[in-house]
């Protein structure tokens, strides 16, 4: 089980690191109140396309890149991207029980109708291994 | 590389055993089987989200022994059609035009559309556009209207929240859930799914990108929120299938929890008063699992009289 993303500044970016795509959502709009939260969180009502969010779980450090779309309020969507050293290949079971973290961080920050709990309920219905880790 | 029924696994190929066909609709590659003579009376069955062709596989047999031609095709993005990842080509239009071009580029006349789950708004829609090919029409678990809308389709858990921005990608995308968990859980009879089937539906789809329409068509259905992307599209269908006065029948699951029959299938009634049925048959939302060979044969007995009777009109019954 993974800690809590801390949203991170910008400058905390760790240098020397490449982006490894783990998830693509092209419409974080779907339910708008998931991109006012990552609008409210990430500063993007003022800054528009500008850089990356960044957050970090347990010191691993994933970055939201996210996208624009004409005639669809931005953002249009957000990729998700691991950040890894130099080369060095994806751990693919800690990029997943980090992502599942994210999720639910995501979806009581949106908060609402919209819970952790039910997240985690809805993952174990579905046997996602990180929600059954849990 | 295009994949054919031939390069699916044996029990998947003993099960669906029938020769693999393309067809370019709407700019990409539909697969579709079709059997029976050529120039005997159109039956087109038509699934929707996650499955292909191979759910239909015990009612064709009826329906060939009807002497009956059988159209089977594989909506785009699933099964062994193209699957494009660009989440814009699915919209339920362009689903809709994609069966559209199918009936046209078969020539299909006089054809019986047999409508599931998301094959209804498609195949609906494509009857209301190409009205004079049709002779008749069967529903099962599907509807054509914006309310009522399914409690299930509603609630945020677990339906909601399976979509929903993200956690869609990732539950339905890169975990599968939709041709995995979530089948075996809308069937009566598991372990015979998870026997006989599973294996076809999974393998389809293997890879994340493969299963863009698996976590986008859910976002497709109106319940009523202001996000709603198809309300227009589906008030337009339900117009239009008051109108029809085609010979219809309705059939349905009894353990059907997603659309439920005292709702759904009574809706039909009340929309086509004329309709035949409710024939139901043991089935939760994917009914064709448990009662596929029943239903080929209401549908081959349906087809068989619409047909008749719209070739004499005197002889209806």
């Amino acid at each position: 089980m993974s800690a809590l993303p801390i949203v991170e500044p910008a400058a905390n970016r760790p240098t020397s690191h490449r982006g490894v795509p783990l998830l693509t959502e092209p419409s974080v709009g779907h339910y708008p109140e998931f991109r006012a939260f990552l609008a409210r969180t990430f500063g993007l009502d003022t800054d528009r396309i500008g850089g990356p969010g960044l957050l970090s779980v347990d010191g691993r450090f994933y970055e939201l890149v996210f996208l624009g779309r004409s005639g669809t309020p931005f953002p249009s969507g957000v990729e998700i991207h691991a950040l890894l050293p130099g080369l060095e290949p994806l751990d693919e079971d800690v990029a997943d029980r980090d992502l599942w973290a994210v999720l639910e961080w995501l979806v009581d920050g949106v908060g609402g109708e919209w819970s952790a709990e039910d997240l985690v309920t809805t993952g174990r219905i579905y046997r996602v291994p990180a929600a059954e880790q849990k | 590389m295009t994949r054919t029924i031939d390069d699916l696994p044996p029990a998947v190929r003993s099960r669906y055993p029938y020769r693999s066909r393309f067809v370019q609709v709407n700019g990409r590659r539909m697969h579709y089987v079709d059997e029976g003579p050529p120039d005997a009376p159109p039956v087109l069955l038509l699934h929707g989200n996650p499955a292909w062709g191979y759910l239909w596989r015990d009612a064709v047999p009826p329906l060939l022994a009807a002497g009956l031609r059988v159209v089977v095709p594989d909506q785009i993005g699933f099964g062994l059609s193209e699957k494009p990842h660009t989440h814009a080509v699915h919209t339920l239009d362009n689903h809709t035009a994609n069966l559209i071009a199918l009936i046209d580029r078969l020539d299909l006349r006089g054809v019986t559309v047999v409508c599931h789950d998301w094959g209804g708004p498609t195949g609906l829609g494509a009857l209301l556009s190409r009205p004079h090919r049709a002779t008749a029409v069967a529903v099962m678990s599907t509807w054509a209207w914006t309310t009522p809308s399914s409690a299930f389709h509603r609630s945020v858990l677990p339906w909601r929240m399976m979509h929903a921005p993200l956690v869609g990608p990732y539950l339905l995308g890169t975990r599968a859930a939709m041709p995995g968990r979530g089948m075996y859980l809308s069937v009566v009879d598991r372990s015979r799914f998870a026997e006989e089937s599973q294996e076809a539906y999974t393998t389809v789809l293997g890879d994340a990108d493969e299963r863009t329409l698996t976590w986008t068509w859910p976002r497709s259905i109106p319940i009523g929120l202001p996000s709603d992307t198809t309300g227009a599209r589906f008030r337009w269908l339900e117009e239009g299938v008051r109108a029809l006065r085609l010979p219809a029948t309705v059939l349905w699951g009894r353990e059907d929890e997603v659309f439920p029959s005292d709702v759904f299938a009574a809706r039909w009634h009340e929309i086509w008063p004329h309709a035949e049925g409710t024939h139901l048959v043991t089935g939760k939302h994917f009914l064709q699992e448990d009662s596929g060979t029943e239903i080929g044969h209401l549908l081959a007995d349906f087809a068989t009289r619409a047909t008749r009777a719209a070739h004499d009109p005197g002889a209806a019954r």
